[in-house]
């Protein structure tokens, strides 16, 4: 048991790392990449009036949110840390952790562009969990189940972008959302000074780059299993395909996301209960009348 | 998991759950009363999980995280010190000053800043921290009183004459342009206070010992099921079904309400609160990205409005 | 049905607990591996109760529909093995809350201040 819990940090540090590589190579020249690589790891940084407690418990909470994650995402049939009968319910639980870790730094912080990263940060919050649920809701209705499991099962037939585009473009757009990259970038705009990562250095400053290239990591590992049918696939063994699936979709997320102006957060908030919001019901209704035409596992 | 352990992770849970709460309610910082009010469900949390309801176990985490950074936001809009800088320079008890370790107390502009002086009842619970020297100054009573109780963290009971002997001024800097006191003095340390600790004590030893002296606690052989989301679903939808609409119905209610109360909106209007706004002026773009840049300066398209522009981005 | 031991769920939620737990020595090895001494002090005035922040009414909506987002979830797993009265006891749902993002939206709720 501790074997595999040690197996699940492995994977997550090689996970990010491969991330941050990717993040890297998908930019073109003079964009700059994504807002885990601007972290200064060198320097160590003192706040006179920060909240001493809080501060440091961002990263760490982060990081731990990331981890618990990571235990409940199979890369092959044998490969997961734990089958946990909630299983997808509890990773977008635990993913929020990310946000709260973010937003605990950047309250402590107690400088201008912090504590104002923090306002945004919980701002994203606000709009990316419901719609992102219902991009959830529309798969588990499928699979019938909340096993992360059972959900690559149930598309060993079909994958379910097919059944669902609306619920993919749907979890695209969230998932940029859910991960702070481009175009919804606001907490780490250049104007605050790259909000929370501006007020951290040294030992916090990795943690934030693991945490952040982390949370992309899972974006797009839970999008593959969602949607793209996890580990499965012919020829290869499966976890090269969950890892071929993974970055191909980090990849293309992350080219749609550079295609956009970057949004303010007011942008994002009407975009995200104005328009994904009821295309997420829309989506949930749609859903429900495949499955009792009988389309679908 | 063997017994052992069970009761091990029990007593974990129920340490989280009942330090969250205590600190909940000491700390002096509002949004570490929020993170800890967090903690303490993610203990509750704990508690159900070990009790084989891992959906409701997650869903309070889920629930709690979402509503309680919600819940700081609105704490934090409304309360003049939400980071607690202000009390944490302030006389308190053992325990509030362990949970608020950590904050650092607002710096007084001039030197001679006013100590503390104690009240002369000492009861037996309170051990704070003694300040050095006591420096008595003319206390503004009127408006320490009209303040004190408005505050409303601890029941007053004695008039002003009363509190004059115990309590002194807070000199609180005025070279900042940050919120300044007003020659307020917010001790925490009242009479009352023990005579509360007291109460609390008796009713929390009457609760327990009603709950240990009940007559007899049944056990079951049953186990409970594993897959608790099905089960629960499944009773959703067919013996609590209106219940479960109630519950829609009930939330649309109170979407109904918030909307109306929001509108207008009712910020408070203190002048060192239209100083910033947390403001979303657009967004930067990506050097180099290829889109075309939009036509005129930096005029704004969105529905948004500027209500207050911060006064510079960078520095200072 | 009778058991003698805990549920097996337990066994599986103590796995995430060891999974938290090293994710905790993790950032602590990572957090004493950088102690030096520090390098850059930063003197900021505390600035905590000067904001205030235009999405008020996004995160009241936000809480109402995190809460329908709990019922969703359970529904959803239930939903195939149900079938039509599922369907229509969400359709009124969905109803009930759209009818609450579109009073929102039209008396000018879903604005930034």
């Amino acid at each position: 048991m501790i074997a595999t819990a040690a197996l699940v940090l492995v994977a997550l540090v090689l996970g990010a790392a491969l991330t941050l590589l990717v993040e890297r190579l998908s930019t073109p020249h003079h964009v700059e990449p994504g807002p885990a690589q601007a972290a200064d790891v060198r320097h160590s940084l003192v706040i006179a009036n920060s909240d001493r407690w809080l501060l440091p418990a961002g990263p760490v909470v982060a990081l731990t949110g990331v981890a618990l994650a990571l235990v409940v995402l199979p890369f092959g049939p044998g490969l997961i840390g734990r089958d946990l009968g909630i299983g997808v319910f509890y990773v977008i639980v635990v993913i929020d952790f990310v946000v709260l870790g973010l937003a605990l730094a950047g309250w402590g912080a107690n400088t201008a562009h912090a504590v104002e990263a923090c306002y945004r940060i919980i701002a994203q919050l606000v709009a990316y969990v419901v719609p992102l649920g219902l991009a959830y809701v529309g798969v588990i209705m499928m699979a019938r189940s909340l096993s992360t499991v059972a959900i690559v099962e149930a598309q060993s037939g079909l994958w379910f972008v097919v059944l669902q585009p609306i619920g993919f473009v749907l979890y695209l757009v969230t998932g940029l959302m859910q991960s702070y990259r481009a175009p919804f970038l606001e907490p780490f705009a250049a104007s605050i000074g790259g909000g929370v990562l501006d007020v951290s250095a040294g030992w916090s400053a990795l943690l934030w780059r693991i945490a952040l290239a982390g949370v992309l990591f899972l974006v797009a590992a839970i999008g593959a299993l969602l949607y793209l049918g996890g580990a499965t696939g012919p020829l290869l063994p499966g976890w090269a395909w969950m890892i071929i699936k993974t970055y191909a979709l980090m990849a293309l997320m992350l080219w749609l996301g550079r295609l956009v102006r970057p949004f303010s957060t007011a942008q994002m908030l009407a975009l995200s209960w104005k328009l994904l919001i009821p295309l997420g019901l829309l989506n949930v209704l749609l859903v429900g009348g495949l499955i009792l035409l009988g389309v679908g596992p | 998991m063997t017994a052992g352990l069970e009761i091990i992770a029990f007593a974990i849970c129920a340490f989280i759950a009942i330090t969250g709460a205590l600190g909940m309610t000491t700390t002096m910082s509002m949004f570490r009363s929020g993170i800890f009010l967090m903690a303490s469900f993610v203990g509750v949390a704990g508690l159900f999980i070990l009790l084989a309801a891992d959906l409701i176990g997650v869903l309070q985490i889920m629930m709690y995280i979402g509503g309680m950074l919600v819940m700081i936001l609105f704490m934090v809009l409304v309360m003049h010190d939400p980071g607690g800088a202000m009390m944490a320079g302030m006389d308190m008890s053992f325990v509030e000053r362990w949970f608020s370790k950590g904050l650092v107390p607002r710096e007084p502009a001039q030197s001679g800043h006013a100590k503390h002086m104690h009240g002369d009842h000492q009861r037996g619970y309170n051990d704070h921290h003694h300040g050095n020297a006591v420096q008595p100054d003319e206390p503004n009573d009127r408006k320490a009183a009209a303040m004190r109780s408005g505050h409303g963290a601890h029941p007053m009971e004695h008039t002003d004459d009363d509190e004059q002997e115990g309590q002194v001024m807070h000199h609180s800097g005025d070279k900042h342009d940050d919120m300044d006191m007003g020659g307020m003095d917010m001790s925490m340390d009242t009479p009352v206070r023990p005579i509360a600790v007291w109460l609390a004590a008796a009713v929390s030893v009457v609760l327990v010992s009603m709950l240990l002296l009940r007559p007899a606690w049944r056990i079951i052989d049953a186990a409970p099921d594993p897959d608790s989301a099905r089960s629960i679903g499944h009773l959703l939808m067919e013996k609590y079904m209106v219940a479960f609409e109630g519950a829609g119905f009930l939330i649309l209610i109170g979407i109904f309400g918030a909307v109306l109360l929001a509108r207008p909106s009712t910020h408070p209007d203190d002048p060192s609160r239209s100083a910033k706004v947390a403001i979303d002026e657009r967004p930067e773009p990506i050097a180099d990205d290829g889109l075309t840049p939009l036509a005129g300066a930096r005029g704004s398209t969105e529905h948004h409005m500027h209500r207050h522009h911060r006064p510079e981005e960078h520095g200072a | 049905m009778t058991s003698s031991g805990p549920s097996p769920i337990l066994n599986d939620y103590g796995f995430v607990a060891l999974v938290l737990v090293m994710a905790l020595g993790l950032a602590l090895l990572v957090a004493a591996a950088f102690l030096r001494a520090p390098g850059l002090l930063m003197r900021t005035p505390s600035i905590w109760g000067q904001f205030r922040f235009g999405y008020a009414v996004y995160a009241l909506i936000f809480l109402a529909f995190d809460m329908e987002m709990i019922f969703m979830y359970p529904w959803a797993v239930v939903f195939a093995d149900i079938g039509i009265s599922a369907f229509l006891d969400m359709l009124v749902f969905i109803v009930l809350l759209g009818a609450g993002i579109a009073y929102a939206w039209g008396m000018g709720g879903l604005e930034w201040e």
